[in-house]
């Protein structure tokens, strides 16, 4: 192992920076990616005018499908010279007037100075559907309005922005491509009928592979691998560099600061020990139980990524490897109940008033209870018990009011509570009973009594 | 004098003018002030800042240096010396002719209008003969255009005064200027007026200043003043509350001096009684025309005649389009877009086979397939198998408790009942919550806010048969 000892550092480098920002390498959906593509090329090269939905739950690599697109498309100098890029954002450009400014000064018009739009948002707007009105379809360049978190956008003022994108791109005017992205499936019913009526209805959904657990598995071993020889000679094949004058446009984010394996360089005899080591990593049955839980909870990648994120994090000199033992922690780490951690931190005292509020709600089927009900049951219970004798009330108070902040109780929303003294607002149990009992077992130095207590209510 | 009587003079401030006691009566006067020097207020920057004065100095000079150049670039907007442009491309497109489906698609676009609209010779008439009309007599008039979208009414207004222009450039019929505004290229109501005076004279003005200018326009009386039309799409969008809008719009044509004849367009029949005042529904009148929607002859005579003279698509598929559309909406920018999307799927099989190949049934179901039908049961068959759990476990609690609304707390009961069925551990409420929240996202479930934690709400976006068909083939079921 001296061999991968002295390259773990950069192993470990490599791994993290193509875990965390390659944005251009897209695997799978064949048609979906090729659809975007003819559909952005046409814009470009033809000058017709399309709009299109990109659908797809959350991580699902929508994003990550367009940028891909675009790594494809920008070092073509056809297609760079001939189209303009604008990138808007729904949860950045949270009303019309903000995302009017950011396409003005993306598309660099008259009334923008060096990215400062000047003028009043009707004027802007005005002046926006003039040039573009102006625009003719074989003469001026190809506009690609990416509009993610697409949802958001629906909700602004009468939609004023989606009818004007999608009206120019259903009338003779300069060529544009409307590309929403969003998460939910049932945005179209959150458009007006006009501009639902203007919007073309290609929708493009991305939905992953069913039972598709191989692949889960191909992709451990994809993303934990290193590049050997021939695959980069492949990669320089098919991934030219994107020219510099084809990324002017300083508000797109997508293309910034792309992962490049070529920036690393590995000994042939690390990389074949490293992917061998990894192909019987990948072939180990218990490795392969903990990626079928992690599979059954979460189909998408972009969680899968972090697992092997905080999974590489481990390597370092004096563990060059990853181990299985790694695996089946970090396995347990995600699946681990975070409830039950807090609960186990909690001192005796606090842990007898979550006991009391178990009991107060299992009686009377999750009533809620105040800061005195709970204190006469924990009475009964300190009067009968020999440790918990001699506390005062004002302890007790403190105590409630910690369990309060850690918000394992919640105060019932009533637009009275606040007039009410703390000691009589009503409040309800945030965890499940499992939970409580499973804390009561793991939790150490506990007193018997009130491990006893906890098992019933009877004293 | 007068002017020691009246109010002071608005560059008077009050910081100028100091109360003095003379011989126990109050009077005010106003002092003058000498222009304070520069150097008074020096000191009071902090010594530590001195070293660097110059460089604060440089970025003033150069925000002065910058802040005319967009001031008098703002100026020529406004005055309309700039033309507004986009920036122009390489080389000017170019589609060889002899790509059938390529032409077809072009011909296709919504983009593309035709030079006759077919289907709505009718309305065409009517608006013709109407506009016609009040252009002869030059008189003013208002007409109320609605209809359901896409079914050809803005493009049939435009076409009538498009060849009205044209009789008027061979002087057939006295020349008339055309306005066109539309209420949703606005921001708010009153921006009107500025567009409607941009496009008489070219320049942009304040609301108010604008409004004044048509005002005075409308109701002086001129020799030599010709026929205004103005369009005026979705009128809905310009009614607020007060109105003075819509009002003023429909008031200038009852004007004997204004010659103004406009036309409104909006999608609701009743609108005027419905959402505008009774004095200005009244002065809208009862010059009134329906658009229905396309029937599925209609929809089909639109596609051919847009096809006329390519051999790209079959007859039975244009006839399976125009129903489809016709049965939903009689949208004809849907049928369009429909028909656009199978000649992209005809070229993509015409490139695999290399040969041509023209546009058949099998093409326009897929397309259809791909633009009306929704993917929900086809998401859920892609879910994992917890969220698959989870979603049966919401359909078993509505069935068990008969109301559709859930919480979380009865839910996960149930859920963990199923788990313990199918023989896998079942996730720790806080997992199960997220696995509410992840299918919250993309809309099947409906959930609150997960700040209420075990007690939330949880709503089936989807019909709960969709959901045991979805799952029919599932593993775990």
């Amino acid at each position: 192992m001296p061999v991968l000892q002295s390259e773990t550092a950069k192993i470990r480098q490599f791994l993290k920076s193509r875990l965390q920002t390659d944005v251009t390498s897209f695997r799978g959906y064949e048609s979906e990616w090729q659809n975007i593509r003819d559909l952005l090329f046409r814009t470009a090269e033809h000058g017709e005018s399309n709009s299109a939905l990109l659908l797809g739950t959350r991580g699902s690599g929508k994003t990550t499908l367009i940028t891909s697109v675009l790594a494809d498309l920008l070092p073509e100098a056809n297609f760079y010279r001939n189209t303009v890029i604008v990138y808007l954002n729904g949860l950045l450009h949270t009303d019309d007037r903000l995302a009017l400014k950011s396409a003005t000064a993306q598309m660099n018009l008259e009334n923008a100075v060096d990215g400062k739009v000047f003028g009043s948002f009707a004027e802007n707007l005005a002046f926006l559907l003039e040039c573009l009105k102006a625009g003719d379809k074989k003469k001026s360049k190809s506009v690609v309005f990416i509009l993610e978190e697409f949802d958001l956008f629906c909700s602004h003022h009468n939609q004023t922005l989606l009818y004007n994108l999608f009206d120019v791109a259903q009338s003779a005017q300069a060529p544009i491509c409307v590309l929403g992205i969003t998460a939910r499936l049932d945005v179209i019913e959150l458009l007006e009928k006009r501009v639902k009526s203007r919007f073309s209805h290609r929708q493009i959904f991305l939905l992953p592979k069913e039972n598709d657990f191989e692949g889960r598995v191909e992709l451990f071993k994809i993303l934990l691998k290193l590049p050997t020889d021939k695959e980069m000679k492949e990669y320089n094949k098919t991934f030219k560099p994107i020219p510099e004058d084809a990324l002017q446009n300083q508000e797109l984010p997508l293309l910034r600061r792309v992962f490049d394996p070529r920036s690393f360089s590995f000994s042939t005899k690390t990389i074949s020990q490293w992917n061998k080591h990894i192909d019987a990593l990948a072939s180990n049955p218990k490795v392969i139980s903990v990626l079928q839980n992690m599979y059954d909870y979460e189909v998408i990648e972009a969680t899968f990524k972090t697992f092997l994120f905080e999974l590489v994090c481990q390597l370092h000199d004096d563990n060059p490897l990853l181990t299985v033992e790694e695996v089946q922690a970090q396995g347990q780490q995600f699946e681990g109940d975070d409830k039950i951690h807090i609960l186990c931190g909690l001192s005796v005292l606090e842990l007898c008033l979550v006991i009391a509020m178990k009991h107060h709600s299992e009686i009377y089927d999750r009533d809620p209870f105040n800061f005195e009900m709970i204190l006469t049951r924990y009475n009964k219970f300190a009067n009968a018990s020999t440790t918990m004798q001699g506390i005062e009330r004002s302890v007790v108070l403190k105590a409630y009011e910690h369990v309060k902040n850690l918000e394992l109780i919640a105060p019932i929303s009533n637009a009275s509570t606040s007039k009410v003294q703390k000691e009589y607002q009503l409040h309800r149990l945030l965890l499940t009973y499992g939970q409580i009992g499973q804390a009561v077992v793991k939790s150490q130095n506990l007193p018997t009594e009130v491990c006893q207590w906890a098992q019933s209510s009877l004293i | 004098n007068v002017e020691a009587v009246g109010t002071p003079k608005r560059n008077i401030q009050l910081s100028n003018i100091v109360e003095e006691f003379a011989e126990g009566r109050r009077t005010s006067k106003v002092m003058h002030e000498t222009p304070k020097k520069a150097t008074v207020e020096e000191p009071k920057t902090p010594k530590s800042a001195r070293g660097r004065p110059r460089k604060s100095t440089s970025t003033v000079v150069e925000e002065y240096k910058s802040t005319p150049k967009s001031a008098t670039k703002l100026k020529l907007i406004r005055s309309g010396a700039i033309k507004p442009n986009v920036q122009a491309r390489d080389a000017p497109v170019q589609i060889s002719p002899d790509d059938q489906l390529a032409v077809a698609r072009e011909r296709l676009h919504v983009s593309a209008v035709p030079k006759s609209l077919p289907c709505r010779e009718k309305e065409y008439s009517e608006i013709y003969n109407f506009l016609e009309g009040k252009i002869i007599d030059s008189c003013g008039g208002c007409m109320y255009v609605s209809g359901v979208p896409g079914t050809g009414k803005t493009a049939t207004t435009t076409a009538v005064i498009r060849s009205l222009q044209v009789l008027a450039q061979e002087e057939e019929i006295p020349t008339f200027e055309f306005v066109e505004i539309n209420g949703m290229r606005l921001t708010e109501p009153r921006q009107a007026y500025v567009h409607i005076y941009r496009q008489l004279t070219g320049k942009t003005l304040a609301w108010e200043q604008a409004y004044n200018l048509l005002d005075k326009r409308f109701t002086t009386k001129a020799p030599r003043r010709v026929t205004t039309v103005l369009l005026v799409d979705e009128l809905d969008i310009l009614c607020n509350r007060r109105q003075d809008v819509v009002y003023n719009l429909l008031n200038w044509p009852t004007v004997p001096s204004a010659q103004l004849v406009v036309i409104t367009i909006a999608n609701t029949m009743d609108l005027p009684e419905r959402l505008l005042m009774g004095k200005i529904s009244s002065r809208l009148g009862l010059t009134r025309l329906t658009f229905q929607p396309y029937n599925f002859r209609q929809l089909q005579e639109i596609v051919m005649a847009r096809l006329t003279g390519t051999s790209a698509f079959d007859a039975e598929a244009v006839q399976l389009v125009a129903r489809k559309v016709a049965a939903v909406s009689g949208d004809a920018r849907r049928a369009l877009d429909i028909c656009r999307r199978a000649t992209e799927l005809a070229e993509e099989q015409s490139r695999k086979v290399d040969k041509f190949v023209s546009v058949s049934m099998g093409h326009v179901q897929k397309a259809l397939g791909e633009m009306i039908a929704s993917a929900k049961v086809q998401t859920i068959k892609c879910c994992s198998r917890m969220e698959q759990l989870f979603l049966q476990a919401v359909t078993a609690e509505v069935a068990r408790t008969g109301i559709e609304e859930c919480s979380f707390l009865g839910v996960y009961s149930q859920f963990e009942a199923l788990a313990a069925f199918a023989g896998v551990t079942v996730p720790n409420p806080g997992r199960a919550i997220a696995i509410c929240s992840r299918l919250g996202a993309s809309r099947l479930l409906i959930c609150e806010n997960s700040r209420n934690d075990i007690y939330q709400k949880i709503l089936l976006n989807i019909s709960s048969d969709d959901v045991h068909y979805a799952l029919q083939a599932s593993s775990l079921i």
